[in-house]
């Protein structure tokens, strides 16, 4: 397949920073293949208009997810790209890879398929761009035989879990991330692999508020670590922060030549006005505190999350496809991430969930979707949740949680004239 | 009383070849039998899956159920 002529592909190589035509244009020297690629999308940028088509019936035998079928609609003229498949891979917990692996997987993929890969799509997974549909079941005997490594979700499935570096790294971490997201992918394999839902689903897996997979913003199903009881306080390190002889915020704040000021980088900026100094003592009115991790943040030495430690669970999250985005709601407050009760709690509340939604879910619609349309009220019914203030997100525009006939006694049966007796009109 | 899983299966297949459409959402079985769980009718479509008698369609962003023999005729 010859080289063409891309005058506007070309552009995206010029500054400074890494490019992706330079990628494909260094592939397709091992690769011609790769050359349709770069021509395909020069058309695409003149005519205004992809030039994929996607969808079919392409994947491996009894698997419903993993491989995404993309065709070009001008083979003749891109015939290196005419298949073009995606193949998801299910990703390792928080990403780590032996390098020896990677380097076998890079030569299967030189073998069958373009050779170029994405680490990672924005779904989370290992991504391998581009192949024929005849290379696809024997690049799965490969994979799962050689390389023991399966494919990740895609379609109306259970989409390949993902989590934060957790436990492995950062002291953080409320509960083990890894483990949960690897207990919750075993546990799950069949909806990961076949289409059980009305459309995708996705859980991630955070260790803390700071939320380094964006779980609040990205997945049905996001488990937040956060603690019950009282931030840790060191007091000898909160004073170290004030003369300046602990760096803050990794060297963030102050900026060069100023000196850091606990009110105006810490207390003013507490979310929930919950902190204050009594003399030179950091004061935390830990009820209030929304468990948001600035404070942590900005002086690590000197606070640290609580020992009772579990995760908040949130729903509903999505990108803008019926609806426009949506961050997940909160629904249940504090769970405990228990791997020795295999994550019994958690469970518990993911199939309660699905229970409800592959019933009661429209197809299309994403879980956050169904909530709206029939209120968070009905849905905390479904999860046999009592509704609490956290539930609401401000008082009358968002929503109203009604009481029921039956939780008021009396019903709504009153004697008006006994009240009127009382009550003048 | 639910169905058994066969007389499950039969009347999917019977949906899937001479219903008005050839792609289906595995919602749209639930009605073969209205009483069996969500779960049970999306195991019993994916045995046939298995078997080789139905085929998955997928858009990359949602998956879809074919009989195989009318799904292939159509994709010619
Ligand atoms: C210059 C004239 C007015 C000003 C500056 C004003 C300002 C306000 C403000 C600041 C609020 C609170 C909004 C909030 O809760 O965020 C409010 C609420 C309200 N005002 Fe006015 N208002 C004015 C005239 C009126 C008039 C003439 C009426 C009725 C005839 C009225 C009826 C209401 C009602 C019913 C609410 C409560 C709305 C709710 O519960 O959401 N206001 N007003
Ligand atoms: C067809 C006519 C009307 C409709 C459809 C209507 C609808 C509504 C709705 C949906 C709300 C919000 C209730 C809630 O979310 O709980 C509301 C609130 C309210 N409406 Fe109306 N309304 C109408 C006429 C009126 C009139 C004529 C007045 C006053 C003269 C009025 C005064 C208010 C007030 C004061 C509130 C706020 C109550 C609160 O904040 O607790 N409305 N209305
Ligand atoms: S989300 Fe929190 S626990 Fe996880 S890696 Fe980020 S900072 Fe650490
Ligand atoms: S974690 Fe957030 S809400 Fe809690 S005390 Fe610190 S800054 Fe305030």
């Amino acid at each position: 397949m010859p080289k063409h002529e891309t005058p506007l592909m070309d552009e995206l190589e010029k500054g400074p920073w890494p490019s992706f035509v330079s990628d494909l244009k260094r592939q397709a020297e091992k690769n011609p293949q790769c050359w349709d690629i770069v021509g395909q999308m020069e058309l695409s940028f003149k005519d205004r208009m992809t030039h994929w088509k996607h969808g079919g019936i392409v994947g491996v035998f009894g698997y419903g997810g993993g491989i995404v079928g993309r065709y070009s609609d001008v083979p003749q003229q891109f015939p290196g790209v005419a298949h073009f498949h995606t193949v998801r891979l299910n990703q390792p917990s928080s990403k780590f890879y032996r390098t020896d692996i990677l380097r076998k997987l890079c030569d299967l993929w030189e073998r069958r398929g373009s050779g170029m890969t994405n680490f990672h799509g924005s779904t989370g997974d290992l991504i391998l761009l581009g192949t024929r549909t005849e290379e696809l079941e024997p690049l799965f005997y490969e994979l799962t035989h050689d390389l023991e490594w399966d494919l990740g979700g895609s379609g109306s499935n259970l989409r390949t879990p993902a989590c934060c570096i957790g436990k492995a790294r950062c002291e953080w971490s409320c509960y083990d991330t890894q483990a949960t997201c690897y207990g919750m992918t075993m546990k799950y394999q069949d909806e990961i692999h076949r289409p059980a839902f009305p459309y995708k689903f996705k859980f991630k897996f955070s260790g803390c508020a700071n939320d380094c997979v964006a779980a609040i913003a990205r997945s049905d199903l996001s488990a937040i670590g956060t603690w019950r009881d009282n931030i840790r306080i060191n007091q000898d390190e909160v004073k170290k922060y004030i003369t300046g002889d602990n760096v803050a915020n990794g060297g963030g704040i102050p900026g060069k030549g100023e000196k850091f000021d606990i009110q105006k980088e810490v207390i003013d900026l507490c979310p929930t006005g919950c902190m204050w100094m009594e003399g030179d003592t950091l004061k935390i009115d830990d009820a209030e505190c929304t468990r948001c991790m600035h404070c942590l943040n900005v002086m690590p030495k000197a606070l640290r999350p609580g020992v009772d430690q579990g995760a908040s669970i949130m729903m509903g999250a999505k990108a803008p496809i019926l609806d426009g985005a949506q961050l997940g709601t909160l629904i249940v407050p504090f769970i405990k991430m228990d791997p020795d009760n295999e994550f019994e709690e958690l469970v518990d509340v993911i199939e309660k969930c699905w229970d409800y939604w592959m019933e009661h879910g429209k197809n299309r619609e994403r879980l956050g979707e169904t909530i709206q349309r029939v209120g968070l009220p009905t849905f905390l019914r479904v999860m046999e949740l009592e509704p609490i203030p956290q539930h609401v997100k401000e008082p009358r525009s968002n929503p109203y949680v009604f009481w029921r006939e039956e939780e008021v006694e009396g019903g709504w049966q009153r004697d008006v004239k006994e009240f009127r007796a009382k009550h003048a009109q | 009383m639910a169905m058994s899983i066969e007389e499950l299966k039969e009347k999917i297949m019977e949906k899937a070849l001479k219903g008005p459409k050839t792609q289906l959402y595995v919602k749209d079985f639930y009605a073969c039998d209205p009483e069996a769980k969500p779960r049970a009718v999306k195991n019993a479509a994916n045995d046939l899956v298995k078997e080789g008698k139905m085929v998955f369609w997928s858009s990359g962003s949602t998956t879809m159920y074919a009989a195989k023999e009318r799904a292939q005729k159509e994709q010619e």
